[in-house]
């Protein structure tokens, strides 16, 4: 337990009487790759929310690198050290490409030069640096999930949330997205966190699955052990069974 | 820092700003008063539009109720240059002051609630109108009845108590308008620039990069607010005379952002343009219809109307940014 980077114990979310999630736990190792999966309304975002800042927990405690940080506000759980990005993207629109990014990388640097430098770095760790000065207006949707993960990683976050990245990607592109975070997380030693539809992109980089179902955590495991879960065959895999 | 603040502006467009600059320099030795008394008016629109672009342009928080800042700064160095013979150099700051504290406390109530948008620009208004009516009832300034400033002959011009010819205050105004685009300019291309136009863009984005969403709008309204109340105290002195109704009136905050709307949100020459396009179109127009024999009241305020519609429907940025592209002035990244 004491070398997980994020511990989740016990945490429960309701909206006016919708339990959205209960009693969810998970721990995320230092280093590690962790996927939340689950069906949808299962509550996924709304405990990426709660480790994000976005929401407080109803109850349990989120504990990021031995420190609590549930009921922490988004700004200062960023300056902890958590990065995330939003499954509905949400680009600084009359920016461009790079501004974007500079917004993220002035969270770790001390002067907009420094800032510029680091964000095209970015940029191109993620291919997207020819395309730096066009306005997020401009950017595909593809783009556009990449400038969310460029953004967060600007800020230079020990751990990394990605909220469903993958989604609308073609194959390749989920190729090229699962090498760009396999890279981040061996080089640089980046946790991630991630929720995820794509099981192509589960499967290839997932070194543990956690099943969310109904806002309970049903099953957990390595990912060939989960997929194999009766009782997640049945909730979740079993309506689109298409491994 | 100076290097940073030209970076990516094209050296044409500098050419052009200095060119400008010297028109303006020398203007006041060439024209007649009455076009002096259009500059003048002019200036002071472009300063506060530019004041009142830092929150709506940069921070992205709609202000409807600038009239509060611009008749409180008027206001206090007023006040306390008839009540104490202080003047207003000293006075200002009383004014900034004051005024900064106002903006912080409406915005202490709209952003730690939660309140955005729609309901903010309503709070605003509402704080300017209750103060007004406050002023009314104010004896210390003489309530309904206004106040003012002690007016002579005056021998020559006396910069230290801002008394004297109009042509003294043309080139303070110019100068702080001057010195207002220079400091947005520096704002905008530095860390809180950025920041504002996060939280302008996606607030929610913003506070997830790390960055204090509430701080930063905070600030927006101080500097904004601060840099207004200045404006009003250069109004005060200029008019000598100062009316609860009139300077704290819905129609001032209209009439205040009519500038930048026109010319351009965001962008920083666009509050300058607006104000020139708008003062010298409607002071031009309601002159020659005088002229014709027609002298109809309210004319002005359906040309800012009919302004503001052909804005909004065919250039929904402004004037500026379609007319930077035409002439070739866009910042190369």
């Amino acid at each position: 337990m004491s070398d997980a980077l994020l511990a989740v114990d016990g945490i429960s979310k309701s909206f006016r009487g919708l339990r959205a999630v209960a009693r969810a736990s998970l721990d995320v190792p230092r280093g590690g790759i962790v996927s939340l999966i689950g069906p949808n309304g299962a509550g996924k975002t709304t405990c990426f929310n709660m480790v994000a800042g976005v929401f407080r927990p109803d109850e349990g405690s989120i504990t990021f690198d031995g420190r609590r940080i549930d009921g922490m506000r988004p700004d200062q759980i960023c300056h902890a050290g958590i990065g995330r990005t939003f499954q509905i993207v949400k680009p600084f629109r009359e920016l461009t490409a790079l501004e974007n990014v500079v917004v993220g990388a002035l969270r770790a640097e001390p002067s907009v030069r420094a800032a510029q430098r680091k964000a095209e770095a970015v940029l191109d760790q993620l291919g997207m640096l020819e395309r730096r000065h066009h306005p997020a207006t401009q950017l595909t949707l593809p783009e556009r999930k990449r400038l969310e993960v460029a953004r967060a990683l600007a800020t230079e976050p020990k751990l990394l949330l990605l909220d469903e990245v993958m989604a609308g990607l073609r194959p390749t592109e989920t190729d090229q997205m699962v090498a760009v975070f396999r890279e981040l997380n061996q080089r640089r030693g980046i946790t991630i966190l991630l929720i995820e539809h794509v099981m192509r992109a589960v499967m290839a980089l997932s070194q543990q699955v956690v099943v969310l179902h109904y806002g309970q955590v049903i099953a957990s495991g390595a990912p060939e052990q989960v997929v194999r879960d009766p009782a997640v065959l049945e909730c979740y895999l079993g309506e689109e069974a298409d491994l | 820092m100076i290097s940073r603040m030209l970076d990516g502006v094209p050296r044409r467009a500098r050419a052009l700003l200095g060119l400008l600059l010297a028109v303006l320099l020398i203007a006041p030795l060439v024209v007649n008063p009455y076009i002096l008394s259009i500059l003048i008016l002019v200036l002071y629109f472009a300063y506060t539009g530019q004041a009142w672009n830092v929150m709506m342009g940069f921070a992205g928080q709609l202000s409807l109720g600038h009239s509060l800042y611009v008749g409180v700064g008027a206001y206090a160095a007023a006040a306390i240059y008839t009540h104490y013979g202080i003047g207003p150099w000293a006075g200002i700051w009383a004014s900034i002051a004051i005024s900064v504290l106002c903006g912080l406390f409406i915005g202490f109530l709209a952003f730690r609630f939660g309140i955005s948008g729609v309901y903010f620009a309503l709070l605003t208004i509402a704080f300017a109108e209750f103060t007004r009516v406050g002023f009314d009832h104010f004896p210390w300034v003489n309530g309904s009845g206004g106040l003012f400033l002690p007016v002579e002959e005056y021998a020559s011009n006396d910069p230290l108590n801002l008394r004297g010819a109009p042509v003294m205050f043309y080139y303070f105004l110019l100068a702080i308008t001057v010195l207002a685009f220079l400091f947005c300019r520096w704002l905008l291309t530095g860390r809180i620039g950025y920041y504002w136009l996060a939280i302008r863009e996606e607030p929610e984005a913003a506070q997830t990069l790390g960055i204090n969403v509430f701080r930063y709008k905070m600030l927006a309204v101080a500097i904004s607010a601060g840099m207004t109340a200045l404006g009003g105290v250069f109004y005060a002195f200029y008019y000598n005379n100062l009316f609860p109704e009139q300077i704290f009136s819905m129609s001032r905050s209209i009439e205040l952002i009519l500038g930048p709307i026109i010319g351009g949100i965001g962008s920083l020459f666009g509050p300058i343009l607006g104000a020139f396009v708008l003062t010298v179109l409607a002071e031009g127009l309601s002159e020659i219809m005088v002229t014709l024999g027609y002298d109809i009241p309210g004319f002005k305020q359906v040309f800012y109307g009919i302004c503001l519609l052909l804005v909004i429907v065919y250039l929904p940025h402004g004037i500026w940014p379609p007319l930077r592209k035409r002439l070739g002035l866009e910042s190369k990244p």
